[in-house]
C-alpha cells in the first residue's frame, strides 16, 4: 500500500509529532508499505494567517506522485487534516488547540476584537468540514477524542501508539528526578523547580530546549537551586536512554497535555512518573500508586511525592516494573493494523 | 465582544421575555451583553454586534423592529410569519400605505390588491384569515444579517424566501428543573395540554379523540391548562361530547409555578396546533425537561422532534383517528411512557442545555461580527499570493482556488 503520512512543519522546531511521524513511516515500511513523509511549514500568526496557511493544504493534490497512486493518507494535526483525498485518514495528536481549550487562557492567541473572535470560530468551522471528511477517524488518546468530541462532534476511535525507539533500560534508581520536555510554559516545568526550591534534597535534571529556557533558568537561579538543577539543553538519543535509565523518577506534569510519550519511554525504563491531576493524557497511562504518583498541582506535593520515592525506593522500582507492563501493550503492530484496517 | 441585546424581558408577560431571562446568564458569561431599554431605536455605543428577537407580537416586537429598520444585525426569528407583526406596525400605526407596500414588495400587485381588500373591510384580515399563505417575513428579513432560528424548517423557509445570508439552527433552551411538586388535578390517568384553547391548537380534535379513548379507558381524563380564545365555545363542545361532567379538567391561565406542577402531575403531554407560524413551544421543551411523552402534530419544528420523545400527528382527514391510536397507546402502556419520557429527558439535557445554547449564540455572534473581515483577509492572502505568481482573477487556477476555498468553507 502507497501511503503518504502528514505532518506540518514548524522550521527548527522537533517534538513529539516529529518523532511520531519520523516512525511511523519507517514502521510502515518495516512492514512492506511504501511510505513517506509529506511536509509543509506552518505559521499561525498574525491575524487570518492561520487560516490561509491551513488552506495550503487544500490546495495539494496527493491522489496520485509522478504516476503512482497514493492510496491512502494519514493526517495528524492541524493543518494537515485540511488535504483532499479519497482516503483521507486522520490521526490526531491535537487540533490548534488555541482554538478550543487554550482560548482565553495566557496560553491562547485569540484576543477579544471581532475579528480575533471570527478567526477562531473559522478554525473550528474548518475542522468541522475537514475532519468530517475523513474515512477513518483515530486519536492518539482518550484525552484528544473527548476534546475532539465535545468540540465539534466528531468521535475518533482512541488509537494509542509507542514512544521512539531508545536503548530502554534501567541501571539504577538514582537521585535525580528528571524531565523531559520541550520547555515551553505549557509544560509546567517551573512547578518542578518550584519543588526543588522546598524540597533541599531534591536533585533535578531537565532534559529539552525551547522558548521558556531563559526563564525557567532564571527562576532556578532566583531560588538558588544551581548545582541541583541541571539544564541539560537538547540531548541525544544514547544521552537520553541514560538519564532515562539512572534517574529515580521521571516527571511529567504539563497542562491537560494530549497524550505524552514521556510516560512511556519513563515506564520502558521501568521507571516511576510523577504527575498532577489536571495533566490530561498522561493520566491516560500512569495510576497513582501503582505505576506512579498522581499529586495535585501544588509545589509542596511534589515536593513530598519525589521525596515519598526517594524514601521508598523499592516501591518506585515496583512502580516502574508495572509500568513497563503498561508501556509494552501499545505496540506498533496493533497500531498500524488498526490504522489500515 | 459587546452585544446590544433587544428583546422583550420579564416583567412582560410574554414567552420570549421567559426565553430571555433564561438565556442571558448564561449568554453573559460569553459575551459582553448590553440588554437595551424597551423604546430605545439605538444601540448603545460600542457594540460589535446587535441582536433582535423578534417574534409575531407586535406589542411585544414593533419597537425591536423599528430598531432592526434603523440598524441591521443579526435577528433571532422565533415565528416565520410576521403579517400580525407587519400589520401591527403598519395598520396599527394607521399607516395603510405602509401595509400596501410591504405587501406589494412581497407579493407583488396581487399582494396589494389584497392588501386593499383589508383596508376597505372587503375581506377579512389576512393576519388573522392567511396569515402563513403571505408571512410577510421579508419586512424583517431584509435588515437582518444574519439569522438565528431555532429549527431547520423556518431555516428552509428562509432560504426559500431568497435570504442570502448566514442562518444558524439552535435550539430552544430548556429551563431548569427546579423543586416541582406535582399537581395531579384528577385521579386515573390525566392527558395534559397546555396553553390558548383554540382551534389552531387542534382543541376539537383532541377532544373527539379523549372521549373515543375514554370508551376504553373511562378512568382517562383531559386536563386542559390555559385561557380559552374569544369565540372558541369549549363548554357546547364538551356538552356535546358527553364531557362536560367528567372527562375533562379545566384550569385557566397559570403562573410558571402552577404551569410546573400541573404538567409534572400529567402522564402524557399534548401539544397540536395547525397552522403553525413555523415556531417552537416552550410548553414541549418543559414537558421534555420533565420526562414526559408527547403527542404532537406532524408540522413544522414539532416534526423534527426525534420519535423516540414524540408520537406524531399528522393533519389532515385522519386526524382523530391517529390521535385517538396515539393516545390509546400511551395510556394503556407504561413501558411505552417510560421509554418516552427517558428520550426527552435525554433530549432536553442534550440538546437543550442552556450552557450549550449560549455557545452556540456566541459561536453566531462571533462570526457575524468579525466573519467579513476574517472573509476579506483571507482572499486578500490568497489572491495576492496567486497575483504575485501571475494568476489573474479569471484563470482556470483561480477558480479552482476558489473552488478549494468553497469546500472548506473559507472566503464567505
Amino acid at each position: 500500500m502507497n501511503v503518504a503520512v502528514l505532518r506540518p512543519q514548524v522550521p527548527f522546531a522537533r517534538g513529539g509529532v516529529e518523532i511520531f511521524t519520523d516512525r511511523l513511516v519507517d514502521e510502515l515500511r518495516a512492514r512492506g508499505h511504501d511510505a513517506d513523509l509529506v511536509s509543509v511549514p506552518f505559521k499561525w500568526y498574525p491575524g487570518a494567517r492561520v487560516l490561509t496557511q491551513a488552506f495550503l493544504w487544500r490546495m495539494l493534490d496527493l491522489d496520485e506522485a509522478d504516476g503512482k497512486p497514493i492510496d491512502v493518507v494519514v493526517a495528524t494535526k492541524f493543518p494537515s487534516y485540511v488535504v483532499r483525498h479519497p482516503d483521507k485518514r486522520v490521526w490526531l495528536v491535537h487540533q490548534f488547540r488555541q482554538a478550543y481549550d487554550l482560548d482565553g487562557t495566557e496560553l491562547g492567541q485569540f484576543g477579544d476584537s471581532p475579528e480575533d473572535r471570527a478567526i477562531r470560530r473559522k478554525v473550528q468551522a474548518l475542522d468541522r468540514v475537514a475532519l468530517g471528511e475523513a474515512t477513518r477517524l483515530f486519536a492518539i488518546s482518550r484525552n484528544v477524542a473527548a476534546r475532539l468530541e465535545s468540540s465539534t462532534g466528531l468521535r475518533a476511535d482512541v488509537l494509542p501508539h509507542p514512544p521512539q525507539a531508545l536503548e530502554f533500560r534501567c541501571d539504577e534508581y538514582g537521585d535525580f528526578v528528571l524531565s523531559v520536555n520541550r520547555l515551553d510554559r505549557a509544560k509546567r516545568i517551573d512547578l518542578l523547580l518550584q519543588a526543588a526550591a522546598l524540597d533541599a534534597a531534591l536533585e533535578v535534571v531537565i532534559a529539552g530546549d525551547g522558548p521558556d529556557r531563559e526563564r525557567l533558568e532564571q527562576i532556578a537561579r532566583d531560588h538558588g537551586l544551581d548545582g541541583r538543577v541541571r539544564f541539560a539543553g537538547r540531548v541525544s538519543e544514547e544521552e537520553l536512554a541514560d538519564l532515562y535509565a539512572r534517574c529515580l523518577a521521571v516527571y511529567y506534569a504539563p497542562v491537560d497535555e494530549d497524550y505524552g510519550m514521556v510516560p512511556l519511554e519513563a515506564f520502558l525504563s521501568e521507571k516511576p512518573v510523577l504527575t498532577t491531576t489536571d495533566s490530561g493524557g498522561p493520566l491516560e497511562i500512569v495510576t497513582d500508586g501503582a505505576s506512579g504518583l498522581v499529586v495535585s498541582p501544588d509545589a509542596g506535593e511534589l515536593a513530598r511525592a519525589a521525596g515519598w520515592l526517594r524514601e521508598h525506593r523499592d516501591d518506585a522500582a515496583s512502580f516502574g516494573r508495572a509500568g513497563r507492563a503498561v508501556a509494552a501493550e501499545v505496540t506498533w503492530d496493533r497500531a498500524i493494523g488498526r490504522l489500515l484496517e | 465582544m459587546r452585544v446590544a441585546y433587544f428583546s422583550p424581558m420579564p416583567p412582560e408577560r410574554s414567552g420570549i421575555a421567559d426565553y430571555s431571562a433564561l438565556l442571558l446568564p448564561a449568554l453573559r458569561g460569553r459575551l459582553d451583553v448590553r440588554v437595551v431599554k424597551r423604546g430605545r431605536k439605538k444601540a448603545p455605543r460600542g457594540t460589535d454586534v446587535s441582536l433582535y428577537h423578534v417574534g409575531n407580537n407586535p406589542d411585544a416586537h414593533a419597537w425591536i423592529v423599528d430598531a432592526l429598520h434603523r440598524e441591521p444585525g443579526v435577528v433571532v426569528l422565533h415565528d416565520y410569519v410576521l403579517h400580525h407583526l407587519v400589520a401591527g406596525m403598519t395598520v396599527g400605526r394607521r399607516d395603510g400605505h405602509a401595509y400596501l407596500d410591504a405587501m406589494e414588495r412581497e407579493y407583488g400587485v396581487v399582494g396589494r390588491l389584497l392588501a386593499h381588500g383589508v383596508l376597505d373591510k372587503r375581506i377579512p384580515p389576512l393576519w388573522e384569515s392567511r396569515p402563513a399563505d403571505y408571512p410577510l417575513s421579508s419586512f424583517v428579513l431584509e435588515h437582518a444579517t444574519g439569522l438565528i432560528v431555532h429549527s431547520r424548517t423556518v431555516s428552509e423557509l428562509a432560504r426559500a424566501s431568497g435570504f442570502p445570508g448566514p442562518v444558524w439552527v439552535v435550539p430552544h433552551p430548556a429551563w431548569p428543573v427546579g423543586q416541582v411538586v406535582p399537581v395531579r388535578l384528577a385521579p386515573g390517568m390525566v392527558i395534559g395540554c397546555f396553553g390558548v384553547v383554540n382551534a389552531s391548537k387542534r382543541i376539537p380534535e383532541l377532544l373527539q379523540a379523549t372521549a373515543t379513548v375514554r370508551e376504553s379507558h373511562p378512568e382517562v381524563k383531559l386536563l386542559l391548562v390555559g385561557p380559552t380564545s374569544p369565540g372558541f365555545d369549549l363548554d357546547r363542545r364538551l356538552q356535546r361530547l358527553g364531557l362536560a361532567e367528567e372527562g375533562v379538567v379545566r384550569e385557566g391561565w397559570a403562573d410558571e409555578r402552577r404551569l410546573w406542577s400541573l404538567m409534572a402531575g400529567s402522564d402524557v403531554a399534548v401539544n397540536l396546533r395547525h397552522p403553525t407560524m413555523g415556531e417552537t413551544s416552550g410548553s414541549v421543551i418543559r414537558a421534555l425537561s420533565l420526562g414526559k411523552p408527547l403527542v404532537v402534530s406532524d408540522v413544522g419544528w414539532f416534526s423534527e422532534l426525534p420519535n423516540e420523545v414524540a408520537l406524531k400527528i399528522p393533519t389532515g382527514d385522519d386526524e382523530v383517528n391517529v390521535l385517538s391510536s396515539a393516545l390509546e397507546l400511551l395510556v394503556s402502556r407504561a413501558d411505552v411512557r417510560e421509554a418516552m419520557g427517558a428520550a426527552a429527558v435525554d433530549l432536553a439535557r442534550r440538546e437543550h442545555d442552556v450552557g450549550r445554547v449560549a455557545e452556540l449564540y456566541t459561536a453566531a455572534l462571533e462570526e457575524s461580527a468579525g466573519g467579513a473581515a476574517v472573509a476579506d483577509a483571507v482572499l486578500r492572502d490568497v489572491s495576492e499570493a496567486a497575483a504575485e505568481v501571475g494568476i489573474s482573477g479569471d484563470a482556470a487556477e483561480a477558480k479552482e482556488i476558489a473552488r478549494r476555498l468553497a469546500e472548506v468553507e473559507l472566503g464567505t
